[in-house]
């Protein structure tokens, strides 16, 4: 049997992490979460995840930084990231979608749209 | 000198039809979100496709109206799937001036956007806010702060009435009780989510069968659909 692809989802918000994680179990992946940027990196080199979802306003460093730190471990620097977040400013799009993301989902989020980027993101047809 | 359009699309379906249906048009074409917003525009008109292969076009189309460099832009959305009129309602909501299900008529789509063009004499000012929304017999009015169930006045507090006007603003997002929280709360109240619950469910028993619509999501949070 495949293994079901991993996906690693990086939130501080408790609410958001559950929501998302129950959302890429529907997708049909494994899950796992963490709640700091930091915590997140190490477990993206430790797991390997197929894609990430990515908060950008967590207490330690932000995603943005975080995505730069993973897209410097050379197995990570295709992995499909997502960045999750309530932040809508156009300078903060821009710099997120500069940063070579898959996707940007805008919190309060459309729960079918998230399941679909990341059905999009581990399942490329 | 022909009009200009940008056109944010990835799918070849659109844009051939967009090539069709405005053949008086200088299309400019950008394949995703990234593309767009790697050197906006200030004025002018953008098309934009609903499923971006990185955002949804509708977050595109709140982001470039919320922004004081983009908010002058004439932007239509065109969604997929059969036309409904409350998605064509929560996008000229969100911000859109003129919203198609595709493929639209073509004739109908040119002609709106000729029209929507020679109106431009919008330069950046801020978008106009919807004047109420409707749902049914659901009336709410965000000026008057009021809210009706035909002629029926829904008694609201403060707190519950800037509650559905957040969901009324997010239909169809999740949104978290933390969330709503910071936004609804704002900072420097006191209060937890049994607080959130509890007013949601006095907002659902003061809307009596629009209630329903408030649904909660796996526990964690809401969803506002209609």
């Amino acid at each position: 049997m495949t293994p079901r692809p991993k996906v690693l989802i990086v939130d501080d918000e408790p609410d958001y992490l559950s929501i998302a994680a129950r959302i890429a179990a529907k997708a049909g992946c494994a899950v796992v979460t963490a709640p700091l940027a930091l915590k997140g990196v190490e477990l993206a080199e430790k797991e390997r995840p197929s894609m990430i979802l990515l908060d950008v306003g967590l207490p330690d460093i932000s995603g943005f930084e975080a995505a730069r730190r993973i897209r410097k471990v050379p197995a990570l620097a295709r992995t499909p990231i997502i960045f999750f977040t309530v932040r809508s400013e156009l300078d903060m799009v821009s710099e997120g979608l500069k940063l070579g993301a898959a996707g940007y989902v805008i919190k309060p989020f459309d729960p079918d749209e998230l399941l679909a980027r990341i059905k999009a993101a581990v399942f490329p047809a | 000198m022909k009009p200009g359009a940008d056109c944010v699309t990835s799918n070849p379906h659109m844009a051939d039809f967009l090539k069709s249906a405005l053949p008086g048009f200088r299309l400019k074409f950008y394949p995703s979100a990234a593309a767009f917003l790697k050197s906006p525009p200030a004025k002018g008109l953008v098309v934009i496709d609903s499923s971006l292969p990185d955002m949804s076009g509708r977050d595109l189309v709140s982001v470039l109206r919320g922004d004081k460099k983009t908010s002058g832009l004439l932007l239509v959305l065109t969604g997929g799937g059969p036309y409904s009129p409350a998605a064509a309602a929560l996008s000229l909501e969100n911000g859109a001036d003129e919203y198609f299900s595709f493929p639209p008529d073509a004739r109908l789509f040119s002609a709106r956007l000729l029209n929507l063009l020679a109106r431009t004499g919008r330069s950046g000012d801020a978008p106009v806010k919807p004047a109420e929304y409707r749902f049914g017999a659901l009336i709410i009015s965000p000026e008057a702060r009021t809210a009706s169930v035909g002629a029926a006045r829904v008694k609201l507090t403060a707190l519950e009435f800037d509650l559905l006007l957040y969901f009324l603003k997010n239909q169809g997002r999740v949104v978290a009780r933390t969330v709503l929280l910071e936004q609804v709360w704002k900072q420097g109240l006191e209060a937890g989510p049994r607080a959130v619950d509890k007013r949601i469910e006095a907002l659902r028993s003061r809307l009596g069968k629009f209630g329903s619509k408030i649904r909660t999501v796996f526990g964690l949070g809401y969803i506002f659909k209609m």
